[in-house]
């Protein structure tokens, strides 16, 4: 008995053993990985993005580390709204409104006036909920509220050597290749097996490079072994380059209400008139000073019944 | 004495008896096994608790600076997710600074071949206040950065629910989270439909309605009854956050080039010197071509930083 026993403790040690080898294999496999991770010490070359300078300089402060730039942001509008726009000559609601807190909806409440300087016209507009509007012989009853756009205060991006996407890198200067077309030719090749490659899952196009993603890591894997590739292009057979692609994931993202001092948002127009007879009443009324008014810059209905999308874009860059 | 006897026995005489010494071998080897097991374990630690703090450290974790935003145009929504949801994309990238030494200089050609050209040739002799200078130019060496594009959706009809309780089975659980959230009277609405996880005790409910998410949220909980008994469940928006086109890239500087060189000039007025740099290499005959600009440091350092070239896709 003691020897059955025996073998079976020396048998389940020894199953413990591999899994444990094997765990450490893992660990150390993505350790040698994770080593390489920061960006800006990629053991492999990173594909070139040509930077000029043009005279921006700084001397003693820091400057901020990132730049955002391509800001687009799309805010729905429904039927019977409108989207009221002041001018704002003097950069006077350039000012921050109260904005900051995460997860704060639009609406609650807007930047109280500073202390011995107008309010800009916005919130002069907004210091009542409700607008009579006047036509004739009736009254136009509707709802304005300050617009505050969700934007993206905090991003935690973590980032790792993909296991199944790859980086081709290093195509001729005067490839003459629409981004369609240069993807196609590149999943052909690629998507073949007597080139190493095989089923293609993704691809998207960077500058100086093309990621593209295989349904098995093998394949990945092989590729970055191989690191040189000629690939035909349109009329010439290109080298081009096959390396590790170093990718990101969002960990988190934090949100944020960001007020829109110039604009107004106006709510709940009931529908009797038409939509260029409302815009016109509409304009009239907010640029009334006995109404807290002023210049409008821009002006925009969404009649009851359809729908329409704000495009919002950063005012400088 | 007699245990150390037979010990001494045993010892003496270990392949006397093969069972026993079978027995011995195999005790040896569990404790040579088990050994080893202590030691991976140890080692597997030690290797987890390093690669967490290395993933920590892999993390890029950035305030987005304010960007001021104006409205400029008003669209058809191309399609129903457009509609229900307030959509931001920008881009984030990594500025890539060259920090310009006392004598040294930028200088940017309107055109790469110039700039090329002008690395190409090294040594240059820049006429200033009637003294040749030797002036050496280079490319200048650059930093790798990162960039990606961040895509956020924020739904106008769709909220979270947090801290759902315990105890019912999920069909029950998503009609009662189902009748909750349609009383007016709390600020529900018509409710869409509900995606309920019993394992994170969380739901997400859509609304027919835009707006009834909008005056839910106004608070930070909300009742959910489940017979008779009243509970407080945490709601938060609905959002979606996405990350698009990630890149590292390394920066080259094609039409920008370095000189170095002017670090005796200290007494001279930088403006000047970047005039003069400018005609010197201007001129044709000096291998020059049209400048776009030049910047000096003869005192401080200054911090300069690249733009990413306007054209050019690949």
């Amino acid at each position: 008995m003691s020897v059955m026993y025996g073998d079976a403790t020396v048998g389940a040690l020894r199953e413990e053993q591999a899994g444990l080898k094997s765990r450490l294999q893992e660990l150390q496999r993505r350790w040698r990985e994770l080593r390489a991770l920061p960006y800006d010490q990629v053991p492999f070359q990173a594909p070139a993005v040509p930077l000029v300078f043009r005279g921006h300089t700084q001397q003693g402060q820091e400057a901020p580390k990132w730049l955002v730039s391509k800001v687009r942001i799309g805010y729905p509008l429904s039927g019977g709204s409108a989207l009221v726009t002041f001018d704002d000559p003097k950069g006077e609601s350039s000012e921050r409104g109260p904005g900051g807190e995460a997860g704060r909806l639009p609406g609650t409440d807007h930047a109280p006036p500073t202390p011995g300087r107008p309010p800009p016209v916005a919130q002069r507009v907004l210091q009542q909920k409700e607008h009579e509007i006047h036509i004739e012989e009736c009254r136009l009853r509707v709802q304005v509220r300050a617009l505050e756009l969700p934007m993206v205060t905090t991003i935690q991006v973590s980032t790792q050597v993909s296991r199944h996407s790859v980086l081709v890198s290093g195509f001729p200067a005067g490839l003459r290749l629409g981004e369609e077309e240069l993807l196609d030719k590149l999943e052909i090749f690629f998507g073949k097996t007597r080139n190493g490659g095989g089923d293609v899952e993704s691809r998207e196009l960077l500058r100086g490079g093309v990621v593209l993603g295989f349904t098995k890591d093998a394949v990945a894997q092989y590729l970055c072994r191989v690191g040189q590739f000629t690939v035909p292009l349109g009329k010439c057979k290109c080298p081009v380059r096959v390396s590790p692609y170093l990718s990101g994931e969002i960990q988190k993202a934090e949100i944020a209400f960001r007020p829109v001092p110039q604009s107004v948002l106006v709510l709940n127009i009931p529908d009797v008139l038409d939509g260029p007879e409302l815009q016109d009443i509409l304009e009239i009324h907010f640029q009334k000073p006995s109404r807290g008014g002023g210049e409008v810059e821009a002006l925009r209905v969404v009649p009851p019944g359809q729908r329409g999308l704000a495009v919002f874009t950063a005012t400088s860059g | 004495m007699a245990a150390d006897e037979d010990n001494k026995k045993v010892l003496k005489e270990p392949w006397s008896d093969e069972g026993f010494m079978k027995d011995e071998q195999r005790e040896r080897l569990i404790d040579e096994i088990a050994k080893e097991n202590i030691q991976l374990k140890e080692e597997i630690q030690r290797l987890e608790a390093e690669l967490q703090e290395a993933t920590i450290n892999s993390q890029i974790k950035e305030n987005i600076p304010e960007t001021k935003v104006k409205f400029t145009s008003l669209e058809n929504p191309e399609n129903d997710s457009q509609f229900l949801n307030i959509s931001c994309s920008f881009q984030v990238s990594s500025q890539v600074p060259y920090e310009l030494q006392k004598g040294q200089a930028l200088i940017t050609f309107e055109k790469e071949e110039v700039a090329q050209n002008i690395i190409r040739m090294g040594k240059h002799y820049v006429k200033i206040k009637d003294v040749d200078v030797e002036v050496l130019a280079k490319p200048v060496p650059l930093n790798s950065g990162v960039r990606f594009q961040v895509h956020e959706e924020y739904s106008t009809v769709k909220i979270n629910v947090t801290d759902i309780p315990d105890g019912l089975p999920e069909d029950q659980m998503r009609d009662k989270l189902e009748l909750s959230f349609s009383k007016s009277i709390n600020g529900g609405g018509e409710v869409r439909c509900v995606q309920y996880d019993k394992q994170s005790r969380s739901a997400v409910i859509t609304f027919v309605e835009t707006g009834v998410a909008d005056k839910i949220l106004k608070k930070k909980d909300y009742p959910l009854y489940i017979n008779q008994n009243c509970y407080r469940v945490t709601v938060s928006p609905y959002t979606e956050t996405h990350l698009k086109n990630f890149q590292v890239f390394s920066g080259i500087s094609e039409r920008t080039v370095l000189l170095t060189g002017m670090e005796d000039l200290q007494m001279m007025d930088e403006e000047l010197l970047q005039d003069l740099v400018n005609i010197h290499f201007q001129r044709k005959a000096n291998g020059g071509g049209e400048v776009e600009v030049v910047k000096c440091s003869l005192g401080q350092p200054y911090i300069t930083y690249f733009e990413e070239e306007r054209n050019g896709m690949v």
